[in-house]
């Protein structure tokens, strides 16, 4: 794994070349490169620009209830978004929903991957079961989850406990964060076990033949070959899927509207709140910058964690 | 076949009632996480009063196709259909090309700031799109002014937000790919007289399929389930809305329309379906690849 990094590292231009050398060769690259460069200034254009407007909006006080009340009032919005205790709780509710769903897809992911590793008899059609919740629209999915499941009154859930005494729970309105968060896994943990499949995959039998020779069994195969193979595939989906799970809106709007009170109100659904019912542009995108920035800490913060315990081996 | 004979060995050392006992929970767990949408296509062929019953059944005894009449008669439907298809299309395509494109510049050439770049591109991604909503609703109005078919109430205007989201995680997968492709082969290729625009598309293309049908599949999913643009940039030019409106239809404040809701979410959800279907064998070697280098 480590030869590939330094493949991949930019090996220096000799030291025998001259400056001029030097010069001329960086010049004749400029021309081979130049038709690639659109496409990717291009798409640096196209995804920047919407955050550098955000970046610019935040710095603005405008409400669109008040036409032409644009002005630049430097940091304020931000001063703002700190002093608001709904904010803090929101940003709390952010990391438990995004740190539980993705933990707890991942883990399924990893256990659904392992047992689809094998071929059986309709594994494909086993495949294509498991990744139906990726498919389906989000809004339909939590749609499906508050009236077919959760409810009170008409629920599977209840209707399949009512055996043992439970049977007029209203889920969402009781346990409205676990019953978000279930949600969430259902539809992410396809993802991640797609990805941790992928891993499987392309892990080397005669690895695992090699491990088996020197007596390992399952277990310390798994522990000591395949976790340690699997490790940046894990990263990569506890990475992507955090970013997405961040920004999770449709569920918590379909289910519960953030509440009941601000109970599972995210930072998406509470700048939604004050955009399009607050109209207050300035202070959305203020929220929206503080979101991003939080995002990359607890981001960094928590895969340092993650991958303390078996980043030894690795790398 | 040399490469059959370790994995059939490897099968056999499992034991047989592990192996079967395994091969049940994962056909159990299966059913369980696809029941949710067994749920769905039930209630779109029940009687309305047999969908929201106190004792719900998992089968019904006489399925209707009442819910899905209701949904195709919503007026416009085909031009709706006509409209998602030529936006989650053209969303694909385009960042086929274009990501194709910006991964190979990411990857093979070295220039500085090429790091933070790459970064920059997935902080892009960390955006909560509702803040970007009202902003980008006045830049597409200022687009619009200049290339009215970019602007709002046309399809351009979601094509172009659709590329902004699903750029940054295209062009992430396939550095993976880009970087997997050896350097002696393009070094090869010169020396066999191709020029590097033909490398680039003869060569290196084929090479990362892969990874573009598992980009293709994630930015058709994105593109085809969109609401909130949907709603927000197609304001009175209705004869260019996309299907997930049609389903809006049946929301009302006299009481939800459960069984059109449910035939209506079926049937969007049928294309993605066949879709994953045709692609699912190149989406885990895709995914593979994309962790590469």
């Amino acid at each position: 794994m480590s030869t590939v990094q330094t493949a991949e590292r930019p090996t220096p231009a000799p030291a025998s070349m001259t400056p001029e050398m030097k010069k001329a060769v960086r010049r004749t690259g400029w021309v081979r490169r130049a038709p690639l460069m659109p496409a990717l200034i291009f798409a640096i254009l196209v995804t920047q620009l919407p955050f550098l407007l955000t970046i610019f909006y935040s710095l603005q006080s405008w409400n669109l209830v008040r036409p032409g009340s644009s002005e630049f009032v430097g940091l304020a919005n931000y001063v703002n978004v700190f002093a608001d205790s709904t904010f803090r709780g929101a940003a709390l509710r952010t990391i438990l929903i995004t740190g539980g769903c993705v933990l707890i897809a991942m883990l399924f992911g990893v256990l659904l991957a392992i047992l689809l590793d094998r071929p059986f008899r309709g594994r494909g059609v086993v495949r294509t079961l498991l990744i139906t919740p990726f498919l389906v629209m989000p809004v339909a999915g939590a749609l499906l989850w508050k009236t077919t499941i959760f409810d009170p009154l008409f629920g599977l859930l209840n209707f399949v406990l009512s055996p043992f005494g439970v049977d007029s729970v209203a889920w969402v309105s009781q346990y409205p964060m676990a019953a978000v968060i279930t949600a969430l896994v259902w539809q992410w943990t396809p993802f991640m076990m797609l990805l941790v499949l992928a891993g499987l995959q392309s892990q080397g039998k005669d690895v695992l033949e090699a491990s088996a020779t020197d007596g390992a069994n399952r277990w310390q195969t798994f522990r000591w070959v395949t976790l340690p193979h699997l490790r940046r595939y894990i990263e990569l989906g506890l990475l992507l899927g955090s970013i997405y799970v961040v920004n999770t809106f449709d569920t918590i709007y379909m289910m519960t509207q953030g509440g009941p009170g601000t109970s599972t109100t995210n930072l998406p659904f509470y700048l939604y709140q004050r955009a399009f019912l607050g109209f207050d542009v300035g202070q959305a995108a203020a929220l929206g910058v503080v979101t991003v920035i939080g995002t990359i800490i607890v981001a960094t913060v928590a895969m340092r964690l993650i991958f303390r315990s078996f980043s030894r081996e690795d790398s | 076949m040399s490469t059959a004979a370790p994995g059939h060995r490897r099968r056999r050392l499992l034991a047989r009632p592990g192996r079967t006992l395994a091969e049940v929970l994962t056909l159990l767990i299966a059913l369980v996480v696809a029941f949710p949408l067994y749920w769905m296509v039930l209630s779109a062929v029940k009687h309305p009063g047999e969908i929201q019953s106190s004792a719900p059944r998992p089968w019904t005894t006489a399925p209707t196709w009442d819910n899905f009449r209701r949904v195709l008669q919503v007026e416009g439907l085909g031009g709706y259909l006509l409209n998602s298809v030529v936006v989650a299309l053209a969303v694909v395509v385009l960042s086929l090309f274009l990501s194709f494109l910006a991964a190979v510049a990411l990857t093979r050439f070295r220039f500085r700031g090429r790091t933070v770049l790459a970064v920059m591109l997935l902080v892009a991604q960390m955006v909560p799109v509702e803040a970007l909503t009202i902003p980008l609703f006045f830049l597409m109005r200022s687009v619009g002014g200049v290339v009215p078919q970019l602007g709002l109430n046309h399809l351009g205007s979601l094509v172009l937000v659709h590329l902004a989201f699903s750029l940054p995680f295209a062009i992430w997968m396939l550095r993976g790919f880009v970087a997997a492709v050896p350097r002696e082969l393009e070094e090869a290729a010169t020396l066999d007289g191709a020029s590097r625009f033909r490398f680039t598309w003869q060569v290196l293309f084929p090479l990362v399929a892969p990874g573009l049908v598992a980009m293709s599949v994630l930015s058709f999913i994105h593109a085809w389930n969109d609401f909130l643009f949907a709603r927000t940039f197609i304001i009175s030019a209705t004869e260019n809305q996309t299907l997930p409106m049609a389903i809006l239809v049946f929301f009302s404040p006299e009481g939800n329309d459960w069984g059109a809701i449910m035939a209506g979410s079926t049937l969007l959800t049928i294309p993605v379906l066949v879709f994953f279907v045709l692609v699912q064998r190149h989406l885990v070697s895709g995914l593979a690849g994309a962790v590469k280098g």
